[in-house]
């Protein structure tokens, strides 16, 4: 019983890494209409940066902080630099961040070498819950409630405040948006830079669950598609179900039937994509 | 001069450069290193994957990311067909022809309902399935490690030397590149297009559209498995990496560095693309940097491609001869697809 326990919550720890990756997918998408397949460039940056301050500082909190600024500055730079020069034009947009994650994966590869590394716990999470003959470590625990943390402060932030409310407005209809004063471009800037964050932070604790090495970043960033996906394109609440489904499904599968997990995670979503394009909690498209 | 009499003599002109290019790519062991028959070999391949992809993307104007799944379905037939069943090579084309067009068949009939971006996210995880396949059925295809051992002599008639082999794979490539173009001018072909342009007025015209949709993903998935073939075989091996979506991102790349909207463009794109990576090669290990800031680069700067250019450069010098009536009718004729971000 103990057994089935740990791997639930290993898939529900796991799918809260995926969440804190599709949640900035899916709002960027919701918002600009692309697939930003850099994403997990992201992700990496923010893991490798926050290791190489940890190494030279020894405080944590502050390699946290750093890792999280610089991969957004670098991330809103891009957008401003590039992707922003492609506005409204899906496929060199998708292309444009395919390029990005390349150059980003192989300047780390350059600088910090190819052998897996990764990130510490955070201090004052190293701990292991025990319940009589159950053991399971606090980090991961902690890995879902800030899922649920983050996915709540979204979802207030999207439909309680003024700025969510331009982020709406901006995503249901651009040119109104627009019109009525709304800097659609700084909100652009805005989401991909908090999106870019929540990567950067994805990076440095699921780093720690997962561990970095050259190519990972696209493994996660293929599975945080998944999740975006099958939870509906712009869908915030329909990613944290969509994440922590397929992190069960990715744990159970690896345990149940190894030889056939990846086509058992992939082969359904092309399947849901045949039948129902928006995804399960996503908006039908007005095209 | 007479307009007519110009476009004949262009129309000869064009011939005669095609005559010289194939003599020359026929006559090149003659000339150049092994090392470079063997660049020549890679682009050839290179060249018929980009041509059988063009046929969903730049004539059918569907961005499909999975097009690696025929790619590597090709050589996991002849690398699980010759070195682990004994196949002969002609049970291997036919095989990789027939479940290459099976696959297209099934991935278009899944796009049906889809569009633009959903097309791509679902052409995306068919191929993942199937890297997935490749990856953990360890026990068909030996999983990270890959097949190695396929031997190359299967394809050359005779002795099998780095020539030889370079000449078969251009025959291949030559015959099926001819196949596609025959195809891209048949009625089906046009249509194809058509359904690009405006799918609803093809409908409306009393055309399947969905039948030319499936048709299109159908042929281009055989042709692209055949590529798959000849790449197995050139590398003597296939591994996932065959099946990874960085070989449908790369197969994108080489049509719209080239220019989707052209024929040509996929083979002039494989070309230059290749072309770099042996020169940056040469003095670098940071390829993929590289190789990113191309992606960039293109998109941002050259979305029509090569072709894209010199054709804007043809129509330009054109007009400035035959005066401003043609100016009117050159602009915008060579962004179809990727400059005004057209995706169905």
């Amino acid at each position: 019983m103990g057994s089935i326990l740990g791997h639930i919550l290993n898939g529900l720890s796991f799918g809260s890494v995926l969440f804190l990756l599709a949640s900035g997918l899916t709002l960027t998408f919701g918002l600009m209409r692309t697939v930003n397949l850099a994403h997990g460039a992201f992700f990496a940056l923010g893991g490798y940066i926050a290791l190489d301050v940890l190494r030279r500082t020894d405080r944590y909190w502050f390699s946290l902080l750093v890792a999280i600024l610089a991969a957004t500055l670098v991330g809103v730079l891009f957008e401003r630099l590039a992707l922003h020069r492609v506005l409204g034009k899906e496929l060199p947009q998708i292309l444009i961040t395919v390029g990005f994650a390349f150059l980003i994966a192989d300047l780390l590869l350059a600088y910090y070498g190819g052998r897996p590394q990764s990130p510490p716990r955070p201090p004052g999470l190293d701990g292991v819950l025990r319940l009589e003959n159950f053991a399971f470590p606090h980090f991961r625990l902690a890995l879902i409630v800030v899922a649920v943390v983050v996915w709540l402060g979204l979802h207030l932030l999207i439909t309680r405040t003024k700025i969510g409310a331009m982020v709406r407005a901006s995503v249901d209809d651009e040119p109104i948006a627009r019109s009525v004063g709304v800097k659609v471009p700084a909100i652009f800037a805005t989401v991909f830079g908090a999106g870019t964050a929540l990567a950067a932070f994805a990076g440095v604790w699921g780093g720690a669950f997962t561990g970095l090495q050259p190519g990972s970043e696209w493994q996660i960033l293929l599975l945080a598609l998944v999740v975006v996906v099958v939870g509906g394109l712009g869908s915030v609440g329909g990613a944290l179900i969509a994440a922590l489904a397929v992190g069960l499904l990715d744990e159970f599968g690896k345990w149940l039937f190894p030889s056939f997990a990846l086509f058992t995670l992939y082969a359904p979503v092309a399947v849901l994509l045949a039948i129902r394009p928006q995804g399960f909690f996503g908006k039908e498209e007005l095209t | 001069m007479s307009a007519v009499n110009a476009d004949a003599r262009n129309r000869l002109l064009l011939r005669v450069a095609l005559l010289a290019v194939g003599i020359a790519l026929v006559a090149a062991p003659y000339v150049v290193s092994s090392f470079q028959i063997g660049v020549l070999s890679r682009i050839a391949v290179f060249a018929l994957f980009g041509l059988a992809f063009n046929i969903v993307f730049g004539a059918g104007g569907m961005p499909s990311l999975g097009h690696a799944a025929f790619f590597g379905l090709g050589g996991y037939i002849i690398g699980i067909g010759t070195v682990r069943l004994d196949a002969g090579i002609i049970t291997v084309f036919v095989l990789a022809l027939v479940l290459g067009a099976v696959l297209g068949a099934i991935v278009g009939v899944l796009t049906l309902r889809s569009h633009g971006v959903y097309v791509l996210l679902l052409t995306l995880a068919v191929a993942q399935a199937l890297w997935g396949l490749a990856f953990q059925q360890v026990r068909w295809t030996r999983g990270d490690n890959g097949i190695a051992g396929i031997e190359r002599s299967l394809i050359v008639p005779g002795d099998a030397t780095l020539v030889t082999f370079y000449w078969a794979v251009l025959a291949v490539v030559a015959i099926f590149g001819a196949l596609v173009w025959w195809f891209q001018r048949s009625p089906a072909g046009v249509a194809i297009v058509a359904h690009r342009e405006s799918a609803s007025r093809l409908a409306a015209l009393g055309y399947r559209v969905s039948a030319y949709r499936i048709g299109a993903f159908t042929v281009s998935g055989a042709v692209a498995a055949i590529a798959g073939v000849l790449y197995a075989s050139l590398n003597r091996f296939v591994g996932p990496e065959n099946l990874a979506w960085t070989m449908s991102a790369e197969v994108m790349l080489f049509a719209i560095v080239g220019g989707a909207a052209f024929f040509a463009g996929p083979i002039v794109g494989a070309a230059a693309i290749v072309t770099l990576e042996v020169w940056v090669s040469g003095f670098t290990d940071r390829w993929l940097a590289v190789l990113g800031l191309t992606y960039i680069l293109t998109m941002l700067f050259m979305p029509q491609g090569i072709l894209g250019l010199v054709d804007d450069r043809r129509r330009a010098w054109r007009a400035r001869r035959d005066g401003r009536e043609a100016a009117a009718t050159s602009a915008n004729a060579s962004d179809a697809l990727t400059g005004s971000g057209g995706m169905s």
